[in-house]
């Protein structure tokens, strides 16, 4: 800020400390309400205990809901980082006509709003009888992936120098090898970040799941049900824990990014 | 290397997305003009302007959607600039904190206001101990409370780019004007805010189009009485089965969110020559 008296100067402190301060609100309610003994959603909570991270791990019906959103996550991630980081190699190493355009298509699910992605799915799926199944499921959790991980990947892959790769090449070696032995370690910390929110982002996913899940129940998709039926606190047990998975997740990212001199305040 | 080995490289993404993003779309865009009797109609479109129910939800949409994304703007402008005049280390933290709520499940959040907003919430217990209300201010289940959760939910949308354009405002521009005189806040509303705004638009243009959309904390939040195209659609769908009619609305909402994110790109373009 450059002069200004105090009185300004404080008064866009009082705003911005207010803007985050009703940003981050929501998170510091919820993990202490997750610790209260009482069945009422009062704050402060009355009293500390671990009902509700019990009652979560103690439920069935949640736990095999975790368990289909950590499979679902797990396969789906991995599918998207495979086939989302060849398409960003290819996409950076070579004129392709209509380059322009395939990228855009590999970003549009992040464009379009998810309803819509979600319709589309439901009645696509309903038409070739994927509707209501795992494969399905997997292969709309990777659609929304994919962009995340080409845009992850193809900043990354464009500053890797294709020159150390054609030294690779000029040495005998094949692309495959080149690309396991030499573009892979180079970029494993971004790999690895491509990785994670890909996994973050189908485990949260829920309106596309909650339209072509059919019987199968993920975490997100059982909260928001619950959520719209009653009040029951073992979701702040849950919220918690994904927001300590989520916390965790992220740092781990910063951390990898960090030792690459690739972490940047602007970066999402 | 050559394109055809890159085409390789492409082709299965590719083939996947035209199975399960492409080709879905496409059938629900045809969907839309297909008549029950078979055969191109436009009736479904038709039904938009008749129906009123259609035109209530497609008003309060834009009312919700307009306001939390002023309600972004005035909220999310002053915390940029802010942040602005921090540390680097500062800076770093702050930015932390607005990108967490940006991965936590939006369940989470949205949960969280029926805890803060609700009739026995920490807002209104509050304002009775403070004697300023009797009775408890009714922010849930209505649109008020489905507007503050949208813009709490979208406000990193708009704060991290506009954070960034406001970190390549060079400091000498800002010197200079004071340099010759200009008082702080000539120097805010004739130099800085000026060279912000292109970068206001385009969040402000992304955060009404994510609103359009908006599922989760409208069902939660508005309690079955705030209804927004997203929970139309559902209710079309996987309710009262009229495929046709959800993908003529879907089709709808596609084309004007396309529009304005032509609109977001002109601006985001100009934030980044």
């Amino acid at each position: 800020m450059i002069g200004g008296n105090a009185l300004a100067r404080r008064l866009v402190a009082v705003a911005g400390i207010s803007g985050l301060v009703f940003l981050i609100v929501p998170l510091l309610i919820v993990v202490p309400m997750s610790f209260s003994s009482a069945r009422a959603l009062a704050f402060p909570p009355p009293g500390l205990s671990l009902r509700w991270y019990e009652a979560f791990f103690g439920d069935p019906r949640w736990m095999s809901a975790m368990a289909t959103s950590a499979s679902v996550a797990f396969v789906s991630s991995l599918l998207a980082l495979l086939l989302g980081g060849l398409a960003a190699y290819g996409l950076r190493r070579a004129p392709i006509r209509g380059e322009g355009v395939i990228e855009a298509n590999f970003v549009a699910p992040l464009v379009v709003p998810t309803i819509i992605v979600a319709v589309a799915l439901y009645l696509g799926f309903a038409k070739i009888g994927l509707l209501g199944t795992y494969v399905g499921l997997v292969l709309a959790h990777t659609v929304l992936s994919v962009p995340l991980v080409i845009m992850v990947l193809t900043v990354a892959i464009r500053g890797f120098d294709v020159r150390i790769e054609q030294v690779a090449w000029s040495l005998g070696a094949s692309r495959a090898y080149t690309i396991i032995k030499v573009v892979l370690p180079n970029l494993a910390p971004n790999v690895f970040a491509a990785w994670i929110f890909a996994f973050i982002s189908s485990f949260d996913e829920v309106i596309v799941t909650n339209f072509i899940a059919g019987t199968w129940d993920t975490v997100p998709k059982r909260m928001f049900n619950e959520l719209i039926l009653e009040i029951n606190p073992t979701i702040t047990a849950v919220a918690t824990l994904l927001i300590a998975f989520t916390m965790l997740a992220l740092a781990a990212v910063a951390v990898l990014l960090q030792r690459t001199g690739k972490l940047r305040p602007t970066m999402l | 290397m050559p394109s055809r080995t890159a085409l390789g490289f492409i082709s299965p993404l590719l083939l996947l997305m035209i199975v399960v993003f492409d080709a879905p779309i496409l059938y629900m865009l045809g969907l839309g003009f297909w008549s029950k009797q078979g055969g191109f109609t436009a009736e479904h479109y038709g039904n938009l302007l008749e129906a009123t129910v259609y035109l209530k939800v497609l008003g309060s949409t834009l009312r919700v959607s307009l306001i939390a994304t002023i309600a972004n703007v005035l909220i999310g402008y002053p915390l940029a600039y802010w942040m602005r005049s921090l540390s680097p280390r500062a800076q770093l933290m702050a930015v932390a904190l607005v990108i967490t709520p940006f991965w936590v499940s939006i369940l989470v959040r949205t949960y969280a206001w029926i805890v803060v907003l609700g009739n026995g919430g920490i807002v209104n217990s509050a304002l009775i101990n403070l004697g300023l209300i009797d009775e408890p201010i009714r922010f849930l289940y209505n649109e008020l409370g489905v507007t503050i959760g949208m813009a709490n939910v979208l406000l990193p949308f708009l704060v991290l780019p506009l954070f960034a354009a406001m970190l390549r405002v060079d400091n000498r521009v800002l010197q200079a004007a004071a340099s010759l005189g200009a008082p702080a806040r000539t120097i805010f509303w004739k130099v800085f805010f000026p060279l912000t705004v292109p970068a206001l638009l385009a969040g402000a243009l992304l955060v009404f189009i994510l609103s359009l959309g908006f599922y989760v904390t409208p069902a939660i939040l508005g309690g079955n009485r705030v209804s927004m195209i997203s929970n139309l659609l559902d209710k079309l769908i996987n309710e009262i089965p009229r495929w046709e009619q959800a993908s003529a609305i879907s089709t709808l909402l596609l084309v004007v969110a396309l529009a304005i994110f032509a609109a977001y790109r002109y601006f985001d373009r100009r934030v980044q020559s």
